[in-house]
């Protein structure tokens, strides 16, 4: 993860609610201004992550089949009243084409702007930026603190159980399962011997964990305080700033 | 059976975090019958060599050669339990692989997996929970009732009962009290002498001293010293390079030659040191 | 009054268990000792860390900390005395970088934020692993990791050290390393250690071995004292030091000093029947 860019010291809550906000008003656009405008805008903010546009189109492709189902599906089902092509249900048109045209920047600003998050925040400044989101919410008993650092916890140990998961993998493939072999209900029984023990291993760690934690002194959340410090700074409003110019913007130049 | 390998190459995929693990162009021959200590530090690719050997990974480029098997990148996934049956792998802390509701039936399951009939894998079942130090009566019970030790032995009897001809071994005494090591080192020596082939990775040069006839040192995923125990712990190159220590005895005559002792050749074990010192002091 | 600890009569069951991990048993531990705890698998070792840290509960018996009897209400003080390093690094490690994890102590006693600061740089300083503060657990080492956890431990400045086979997942080279650590801290500071292993050699650097058995202890003495028991030993699940392994086979022959010779010893008398040539 390239640490230095300005996109990167963005404080993660700022960052957290303003992907939201973007992908909210993303579905404000409607006309090739409005589209090219936050195309523009978020082309700016990648260059300004100084991350390779690279990681951002392989994020598409997870999610390249429902991107060509939903264009093809715009293409050819768009009612029009002046068909270049049909064939029974099948219309083809200009408006057809203009509106997959505009479906596909859509998923392309959406994708583009949730990779900028993840690939610029730790997965624990998300989990603090949550915690420091909900904080209201402790007005009313909601363990905020608890949840966080379960949250936390649990992002430490996905890297630990994958792990344990491919060597459990591995220690039975050798003692002669095969996995995805045979029929569906032989299939699944390969899986016991994997979650069996996957199981048993999760609440050692668990114990061992639950145990390190009370001996450095853990109680439940009460009386802590906190380590990592969240700054907004002069950049963050600035941003938040932008966020609504953009908004202006937008608002100005989309059709009605 | 004779392990070969030829110019085998292993890429792990390019964002995995281990990338720099794999193994570079690795030529090596692991005698038949024989048994051979792959020893080097965390990291050196002493797991990536040896999961080849049962095609749990594949080579890149080059190939490995296990008896009548020949592994490359194109070998299918499929047909792979001759060769899996035939080369037993005791993995790091084994215990974790155990999850049958009793031991007997978990020592069964790489038998059955593997083809042999329920009253042979049973019969197997009680041969090698003998074999391993533990009592008839833990078949009955289940095996997470167990000691942290006694686990561990369930789980190594699970690897022998479908009798393969090699046994890879990954450190397959960490963590076990020193009577508990000795005595599973013991057994491996035993199966060895029994006509097995024995491969081992380990961090206890005393193990290697003691017990291997053939060492490997790896190195960056790199062969780095090859030959008997005695040779490679001899070796200035490989010694100097940090990249293997002493056992202990080595250590003992190395601090010894500091005066009037002289060792044309280190001692690596107790009794090559003890019968070296007496030579030299009493003359002969 | 110069025991840290004080163990008397303590006795402890695991729930379903038929005997008692902990049996009747009585210890005193002097402020500033490096105490090693030696036995077999399932002698009770890491039970009797529990309890002293009131991690599980005794059946009967009292331990005391500092002077104090540990109950419900006083616990958490107790604890705070207390840092133990755990055998697994990975099943230890809270926090999301190395920073975060030093820091989970002190949070949990509330330090503000200014001084925790400070304390973890201290403390990651200590075990010199600060050029890692930002980096996350699985970039690590073994060894690393417990360095780590060390930091963490020292940051909150405990009395006393607990090593539960704290080495005993590590390589060679980053055994040596806590090892070396942990000497450099017993010199630099006052501190009581305690470390329970399987390993002999590490009993060298203590100043004193109880020897636990079937939850019992069996035995209880300078390391010396221990080690002259020599095939006894095996008894507890244990090897002999390596000399006097060496020194057993030499002996038939040569003329070698009474008792337990250490290595250094072992090899000066050789040296010296050397030059009797």
């Amino acid at each position: 993860m390239p640490g230095d860019s300005l996109i990167y010291k963005l404080d993660p809550r700022g960052k957290f609610l303003i992907t939201f906000y973007f992908i909210g008003i993303v579905f404000l656009a409607n006309n090739v201004a409005s589209y090219g405008f936050l195309l523009l805008f978020v082309l700016f903010a990648v260059y300004l992550s100084k991350i390779n546009l690279g990681f951002f189109l392989k994020g598409l492709r997870p999610m390249f089949w429902l991107i060509l189902f939903t264009v093809l599906l715009q293409m050819f089902f768009t009612p029009s009243e002046h068909p270049i092509w049909n064939f029974g249900v099948l219309t083809l048109s200009k408006e057809g084409m203009v509106i997959s045209a505009y479906i596909f920047v859509r998923f392309v600003l959406i994708i583009f702007v949730s990779t900028l998050l993840t690939l610029t925040t730790t997965p624990i400044e998300i989990s603090d930026s949550i915690e420091s989101i909900l904080k209201p919410l402790k007005a009313i008993k909601f363990p905020v603190t608890q949840i966080a650092l379960m949250l936390s916890i649990a992002l430490r140990f996905v890297p630990l159980l994958i792990d344990e998961t491919t060597k459990i993998m591995d220690a039975q493939r050798a003692r002669g399962v095969d996995f995805g072999e045979g029929g569906l209900i032989k299939r699944i029984k390969s899986f016991v011997p994997i979650l069996i023990p996957l199981f048993v291993s999760s609440f050692s760690i668990a114990y061992d964990l639950a145990i390190a934690m009370e001996s450095r002194g853990y109680r439940d959340g009460e009386g802590r305080s906190k380590y990592r410090m969240l700054k907004w700074e002069m950049r963050d409003t600035v941003a938040a700033i932008v966020m609504i110019v953009i908004t202006g913007i937008l608002l100005m130049i989309r059709s009605y | 059976m004779e392990i070969i390998f030829k110019n085998v190459t292993h890429a792990y995929e390019a964002n995995n975090p281990l990338a720099s693990l794999g193994l570079d162009d690795v030529s090596v021959k692991i005698s038949d019958k024989k048994f051979t200590a792959i020893i080097g530090k965390t990291g050196s690719g002493k797991s990536t060599l040896v999961h080849h050997i049962n095609a749990l990974l594949k080579p890149t480029s080059g190939s490995v050669i296990v008896g009548d098997r020949t592994i490359t990148s194109e070998t299918n996934n499929k047909n792979l339990k001759p060769l899996r049956k035939n080369v037993g792998m005791v993995f790091q802390f084994p215990e974790s692989q155990l999850f049958e509701d009793t031991v007997e039936k978990d020592i069964m399951f790489g038998p059955m997996n593997f083809g042999m009939s329920e009253e042979d894998a049973k019969s197997s079942a009680h041969d090698m929970i003998e074999l391993v130090g533990l009592d008839e009566k833990y078949l009955e019970q289940s095996p997470f009732d167990l000691s942290g030790g006694q686990m561990r032995r369930v789980a190594i009897a699970g690897v022998l009962a479908s009798n393969p001809e090699t046994i890879i071994l990954d450190e397959p005494t960490a963590g076990l009290d020193p009577v508990g090591r000795k005595e599973i080192m013991g057994l491996f020596k035993k199966l060895q002498m029994q006509g097995r082939t024995i491969i081992l990775i380990t961090h206890n040069m005393d193990d290697v001293a003691d017990y291997a006839d053939d060492v490997i040192v790896m190195h960056d995923g790199k062969i780095v010293g090859e030959g008997t125990p005695s040779e490679v712990f001899n070796d200035e190159k490989l010694l100097t390079g940090g990249m293997l220590t002493l056992p202990q005895s080595a250590r003992f005559a190395q601090r010894l030659s500091q005066k009037r002792f002289k060792f044309d050749k280190l001692p690596i074990t107790l009794d090559e040191l003890s019968t070296e010192i007496k030579q030299q002091i009493n003359g002969d | 009054m110069n025991n840290i600890i004080s163990i008397k009569d303590i006795t402890y069951t695991y729930p379903d268990a038929v005997s008692h991990a902990i049996d009747n048993l009585s210890l005193d531990i002097n402020t500033n000792e490096w105490l090693s705890i030696v036995g077999k698998n399932g002698s009770g070792k890491s039970t009797l860390t529990k309890l002293i840290d009131g991690l599980i509960e005794a059946d009967s018996g009292t331990i005391e900390i500092d002077g104090q009897t540990i109950n419900e209400d006083n616990i958490w003080d107790a604890r705070k005395k207390i840092g133990i390093i755990f055998q697994n690094p990975d099943h230890q490690f809270v926090g999301a970088t190395v920073e975060d994890d030093v820091a989970f102590g002190l949070e949990n006693q509330g330090v503000p934020r200014p001084q925790m600061v400070e304390k973890v740089d201290a403390a990651l300083e200590m075990v010199d692993m600060q050029d890692y503060k930002t980096r996350d657990p699985q970039s690590l080492s073994g060894g690393q990791k417990q360095r780590v956890a060390i930091a963490g431990v020292l940051a909150t400045r405990p009395q006393i050290i607990i090593m539960d086979e704290s080495t005993s997942m590590l390589d060679p080279k980053g055994r040596k390393t806590v090892l070396d650590l942990i000497k450099r801290l017993r010199h630099d500071q006052n501190m009581t250690i305690i470390s329970i292993t399987h390993d002999i050699e590490e009993t060298q650097l203590s100043e004193r071995i109880v020897v636990l058995d079937n939850g019992r202890v069996v035995k209880d003495g300078l390391p010396e004292s221990i080690y002259n028991l020599g095939s006894e030993l095996t008894n507890f699940g244990l090897e002999e030091p390596f000399s006097s392994q060496l020194t057993q086979l030499l002996r038939n022959d040569l003329k070698l000093p009474e008792g337990f010779l250490n290595e250094e010893e072992l090899m000066d008398s050789i040296w010296k029947l050397s030059s009797k040539m």
